[in-house]
């Protein structure tokens, strides 16, 4: 399969609900092979978008499902540029730590799915409250993208 | 999500997930799956041959069901996970914690029951 490279973002509006994450996961399962990334940089990526959207639900809007989240993929001849933008509570992303992983407890794996996955990740407060995440993935160098 | 609940030997449960399982599901798996330790139980089995996902609550899900098989002495085994799942397991640092086997009858074959 030739993969594919697109000129400007895609913007995926959905709802803050759990049921409805499966649509995000699809939607960056494809895309990620589409663009040429192994099968496993894709699990990790799904996974790692999964979880920042699981983030948002249950801390930014405390499981509250009327709210949007907004997710934009931008891809460049480098990298695959993931953002997801909510319109929560802010957090101070200084507090977003995971846990230790020697520890065998519930929890505190979603930053650290989301770190494995990516190449670099930022934050950003934007005008009108909630949260801005960036996740950027450089694109594997033997595999560039093609029309 | 699709669950399914058997005692294939007595104190031998066998619980058969179907489905994704991810933040909408992991509650309602965990309230099938934790009640059975409160049963006469001496090994409870998850088959995840049917589950092609799964996201740090289901993860979350079986890690306290693990803490519960310590506590209470019951054998707590994953069976069936694909490679897609046991990779995420393996990234949580978590595959070797699980007692894992490519199948079900793998874990129960030749077990007595309680």
């Amino acid at each position: 399969m030739a993969f594919v490279s697109f000129k400007g973002p895609v913007i995926l509006d959905v709802p803050a609900d759990p049921p409805a994450m499966f649509i995000v996961r699809e939607l960056v399962g494809r895309i990620s092979s589409r663009i040429g990334f192994e099968d496993e940089a894709t699990d990790k990526l799904v996974l790692a978008v999964d979880e920042a959207c699981t983030n948002v639900i249950r801390h930014a809007y405390k499981n509250s499902n009327d709210k949007r989240i907004v997710i934009t993929f931008t891809l460049s001849m480098d990298c695959f540029e993931i953002m997801i933008r909510d319109f929560g509570t802010g957090a101070d992303p200084s507090t977003f730590q995971g846990r230790d992983l020697k520890q065998i407890r519930p929890g505190g794996l979603g930053i650290h799915f989301i770190k494995s996955a990516v190449d670099k990740i930022e934050y950003d407060t934007p005008p009108g409250g909630g949260m801005l995440l960036k996740m950027t993935k450089f694109m594997p160098r033997q595999e560039k993208a093609q029309n | 999500m699709k669950i399914q609940t058997d005692e294939r030997k007595p104190g031998v449960f066998v619980v058969s997930l179907a489905g994704d399982l991810d933040m909408s599901s992991s509650p309602q798996v965990r309230n099938i799956l934790l009640p059975i330790f409160r049963k006469k139980v001496s090994h409870i089995v998850v088959d995840l041959t049917d589950v092609p996902y799964i996201d740090s609550s289901g993860i979350a899900t079986f890690v306290e069901a693990l803490q519960l098989s310590r506590k209470d002495k019951v054998r707590f085994s994953l069976a069936g996970a694909c490679r897609r799942v046991e990779s995420i397991f393996d990234l949580a640092y978590l595959k070797n914690i699980f007692e894992m086997a490519p199948d079900v009858n793998q874990l129960i074959d030749g077990e007595q029951g309680r």
